[in-house]
């Protein structure tokens, strides 16, 4: 089957199940979606009808039970654990609700962290740190540990960690859920500027309705399908 | 957390260091008679503070596994980081013994040759008891360092999306 290069992320038939207590809930129910490449997706639903399910499917941070997921042009639908975490380093940001900054690192220290792995040397580690944390409007802070900065500050530094691998493609999990709407206009207009400039394609995961007209496409779920 | 294990680590290669030390010199003192079963407890201890630091380094920090799986670190990059705290740890905890009995031995050396009495004879524990009690806590680390890799292929990258403490 020929592959569309234009397309970044595609979900063939992907179904997920959990257990919880006892009981089998089934996260997501064949789900087919096609994500192109600098796309602006805004994924919506209210709780628990899968969509932080499909970021962690279409991301490689879970596997799938059943169906394909490719992610540009290679399906990590049943790709090993290490395979999936270069994939990540590679071609994939992750912004969190939760920052997810280390804390006992600065702002500098927690962007470089993203590239300790590959075989840059530190020099141009820095450099490609500093020059994203510039990109988010928080070189002055560089210095700065994570208990020194507010909500907005720290998903600008989360911000800053995605886009120092330059990546092909964001996602994020409710990457405004714990900011007051000045902090999330910020965040989400960086967002839209870095999907513009880079032509980095973006996956947003979030139940705000405020948040929706960043996107250039939606897709609304309810009960593990896609409705719309 | 460091400083504590440091300070244990740093005890520990002392009394293996002195037991070694009374061994070797096969000493009939009143810690001679005993030094078999101090270096016992002393490599006993060691293996048991080895294998708690590895699995507490990797328990303690989960998330942090998390959130570095999730920006593209593999199992192995993990591994090495823990590697490299837990042989840091053995290291500095060698360094302060070295430290420690480089000046109890210049001190009395100042005070033997200055005339002044100590009131028992000093034991100069020798570098080399110390060098093999060195070599003895980084084979006890491959124990734990193994212990503790196996244990970071357990956390999950998800985690790292969950609330802290959910």
């Amino acid at each position: 089957m020929p592959v569309d290069k234009d397309v970044m992320i595609e979900a063939i038939d992907v179904n997920k199940e959990y257990r919880r207590a006892g009981a089998i809930i089934r996260a997501l129910i064949d789900v087919n979606v096609s994500i192109k490449s600098g796309d602006f997706i805004i994924v919506q639903g209210p709780t628990g009808c899968g969509k932080s399910t499909l970021l962690n499917v279409l991301s490689g941070l879970d596997l799938p039970d059943s169906g394909k997921v490719i992610l540009d042009g290679e399906n990590i639908a049943r790709s090993k654990e290490d395979r999936l975490a270069k994939i990540r380093r590679q071609k994939v940001g992750m912004v969190f609700q939760e920052f997810n900054l280390i804390p006992t690192l600065t702002a500098l220290e927690n962007v470089e962290s993203a590239l300790w792995p590959t075989v840059l040397s530190s020099k141009e580690i820095e450099n490609r740190a500093i020059a994203s944390l510039r990109d988010v409007n928080m070189l002055e802070r560089k210095d700065h540990y994570p208990s020194q900065m507010s909500g907005g500050e720290k998903q600008r530094v989360a911000l800053a960690r995605a886009i120092v691998v330059k990546p092909r493609v964001i996602f994020g999990d409710e990457v405004t859920g714990n900011l007051d709407p000045e902090a999330e206009k910020d965040v989400m207009e960086l967002l839209a500027k870095i999907n513009k400039d880079y032509e980095t394609t973006m996956v947003i995961v979030t139940h705000r309705e405020t948040v929706s007209k960043y996107g250039d496409r939606i897709i609304k779920m309810a009960d593990g399908r896609i409705v719309k | 957390m460091f400083s504590i294990f440091t300070l244990l680590y740093t005890i520990l290669i002392f009394s293996t260091s002195f037991s070694i030390h009374l061994l070797s010199t096969n000493d009939k003192g009143t810690f001679g008679r005993f030094a078999l079963y101090f270096l016992c407890i002393s490599f006993g201890f060691s293996l048991f503070l080895s294998v708690l630091y590895a699995l507490l380094i990797v328990t303690k920090n989960r998330r942090t596994w998390a959130i570095l799986k999730c920006i593209g670190w593999t199992n192995s990059n993990i591994n090495s980081l823990i590697t490299g705290i837990v042989l840091y740890t053995t290291l500095i905890g060698f360094i302060v013994v070295v430290e420690i009995l480089l000046h109890y031995a210049a001190i009395m050396i100042y005070l033997q040759s200055a005339g002044v009495s100590v009131g028992f004879e000093p034991i100069l524990i020798q570098l080399l008891p110390v060098v093999l009690s060195f070599l003895v806590f980084l084979f006890v680390q491959l124990f734990a360092i193994f212990l503790a890799n196996r244990k970071v292929l357990k956390v999950r990258p998800m985690l790292a999306l969950k609330k802290p403490g959910e």
